[in-house]
């Protein structure tokens, strides 16, 4: 009989992709701070990833109620 | 359900078979056509042709570019190790390599109609609708035939994908070994491959952290120790050539046309298969196919703005939409989705027998391309399409988007007259000949000498001098220079311009080559 395995539930998951998502935001928007000699402010590039990891902190942020269901 | 609904349901499946049946027609006779032309189709098949050559004599081609030829290839080895045999017994060709990828493309197919089948619920129409399906692709359509390696790459992780997710859930150790022993033949065949492994590890760590860790690390190690030998064993050329010069320029209005074109003709199955893949976020368990949509289509679409990318990158996203589509509706047809109450599920699971074929219809006529001529002429009048990317050939894509290859069309009789021209120039000079594409030189049975774009790109990462090969330039040693798309370094071309002078032009396969021979120095 199998033994019972520890998998990764919704919530764990929402939380990693919530949080994730929000040091990926904050550090696309600091190599504004940091490369200061930069030109131009926000790049097309780097707003479609601003626009991905708003989203990966949005889905995160619904997986976490679904509690302890298996992700 | 009434009697009407199901003729009208009957009808329907049959029209999207046929449509679907169509599409695969068309690919047999664009890949035969392919396999009967002895010289280059897709700039930078004859490269890879030279790479088979190479294995066959039991060389790398992972070699130093300053000395003659200056050739080396920048791909991993596994799909031109494939085709060493067929060097050995045929010599240098490209329609073996061109055979192998086409196959490849229908096992692929077949990988897909089987995942469908066993993970759906084993609605053996849907399956081999979604093997269809993945054939009809233009991105699929196009490199399948050609002697490059991308299509082996997605034929192998596709294999190993599917048998990964039937063997890690069941510990099934050998069916997990062997879905991982693929999954690095793929990334030897080419190394856009680490997607798919990317997107393995992530869905077998979500499903059980501590096992994921034993074969993440077995893998690795097994994957890092071909690396190292193939280092090892070339003299860092490996390294040099399929790592340091795969460094290539991003083009994002080349990525964001590539991804809202790959959207405008698959967008009938790929709806359904982002709807599973939400499914299965909120309601269900992630399955492998999803995290592999994900990560191939996010990754992919990001790749495929790299100069020298394409569309091909987003072929390994196709057959995860093809998968996750079919699953979906295998699973709507025999209403084996858990919805919440509120949506109005029982009926969605009746009114599925329609929606699936008018999807599929509607897919197979996004992705049509086809002559227009000949015996397709009045087929194409019925469907009302006429030439649009050739004056003989329809392509739904259009070439209007950078870095969707414009290629597909059919070859015709003046073609290949074109070529054997050009064959005749190499033939009247004993010199060695410099050329672009290597079909002409490999036909004439002369060296193929040099690799334009890795020498390029090469020379940007300040790898490539050219002393040599410059030398040789100035010194007039080639009889001959073919370019087609100059796609050689600055200084290269400079040489080429000082001592070099264009004669004439022979128009084949779309593209003008330019002919050049050495100038009269003297009277200058």
């Amino acid at each position: 009989m199998d033994r019972q395995e520890f998998t990764v539930t919704k919530r764990q998951l929402g939380i990693f992709l919530a949080l994730l998502g929000a040091v990926g935001f904050l550090a696309l928007l600091a190599i504004d701070i940091v490369d200061i000699g930069r030109q131009g402010g926000i790049g097309p590039a780097q707003g479609l990833a601003l626009a991905l990891m708003a989203a990966t902190v949005i889905i995160g942020l619904t997986l976490i109620p679904l509690g302890d269901a298996p992700a | 359900m009434s009697a009407v609904a199901r003729r009208t349901s009957a009808l329907l499946k049959i029209l999207a078979t046929a449509a679907l049946l169509f599409a695969l027609l068309i690919y047999i006779l664009y890949a035969a056509n392919l396999m009967n032309f002895p010289f280059d189709y897709d700039h930078g098949e004859g490269l890879e042709v030279q790479a088979s050559v190479m294995f066959s004599r039991g060389e790398l081609p992972y070699r130093d570019v300053e000395v003659y030829p200056f050739y080396a290839s920048p791909y991993a080895p596994l799909f031109h190790i494939m085709a060493a045999p067929f060097a050995r017994v045929f010599g240098p060709a490209y329609w073996y390599g061109r055979l192998l990828g086409f196959l490849g493309s229908l096992v692929c197919a077949a990988a897909i109609a089987y995942a469908v089948y066993r993970d759906g619920k084993r609605n053996r129409w849907i399956a081999i609708l979604s093997g269809l399906a993945f054939l009809s692709s233009n991105f699929v359509y196009h490199i399948g035939p050609l002697y490059r390696q991308h299509m082996m790459m997605v034929t192998l992780e596709t294999i190993a994908i599917v048998l990964l997710a039937g063997a890690f859930p069941r510990r099934d150790r050998r069916g997990i070994a062997v879905a991982l022993f693929l999954l690095i033949c793929a990334g030897y065949t080419k190394q856009l491959a680490a997607i798919s492994a990317i997107a393995a590890i992530i869905w077998m760590t979500l499903r059980s952290p501590r096992r994921a860790i034993a074969w993440t690390l077995a893998f690795a190690l097994a994957g890092s120790a071909i690396f190292a030998w193939l280092t090892l064993v070339s003299g860092g050329q490996w390294w040099i050539h399929a790592i340091v010069a795969n460094v290539r320029v991003f083009i994002l209005e080349q990525a964001t046309g590539l991804v809202l074109l790959w959207f405008k003709l698959h967008g009938f199955l790929l709806i359904p298969a982002i709807l599973l893949l939400i499914y299965e976020t909120y309601i269900e368990r992630l399955s492998l196919y999803s995290i592999w949509f994900v990560a191939a289509a996010l990754l992919g679409g990001v790749g495929s703005g790299l100069w020298g990318a394409g569309d091909s990158y987003l072929v390994t996203s196709l057959s995860s939409m093809c998968i996750l589509s079919g699953i979906l509706f295998s699973r709507m047809t025999a209403g084996a989705l858990t919805l919440p109450r509120i949506l109005p599920f029982p009926k969605a699971s009746a009114a599925a027998v329609l929606l699936i074929p008018l999807l599929y219809i509607g897919y197979a006529r996004a992705t049509l391309k086809m002559p227009t001529d000949g015996v397709f002429a009045s087929i194409a009048s019925l469907l009302a399409v006429e030439g649009n990317v050739r004056e003989t050939f329809y392509d739904s894509a259009t070439f209007s988007v950078g870095g969707y290859a414009r290629i597909g069309y059919f070859l015709t009789e003046a073609d290949l007259r074109a070529g054997y021209e050009i064959v005749d120039r190499i033939k009247q000079t004993a010199a060695p000949t410099m050329s672009e594409d290597f079909g002409f030189p490999i036909v004439a049975e002369r060296d193929a000498v040099t690799n334009a774009t890795q020498l390029r790109i090469l020379h940007l990462v300040g790898l490539f001098e050219g002393d040599t090969l410059i030398g040789m330039i100035e010194g007039q040693d080639f009889g001959l220079v073919i370019l087609r798309a100059l796609f050689y370094p600055p200084p290269v071309l400079e040489a080429l311009g000082r001592f070099y002078e264009h004669q004439e032009s022979v128009h084949m396969n779309g593209f003008d080559y330019l002919i050049l021979y050495p100038k009269d120095l003297d009277s200058n």
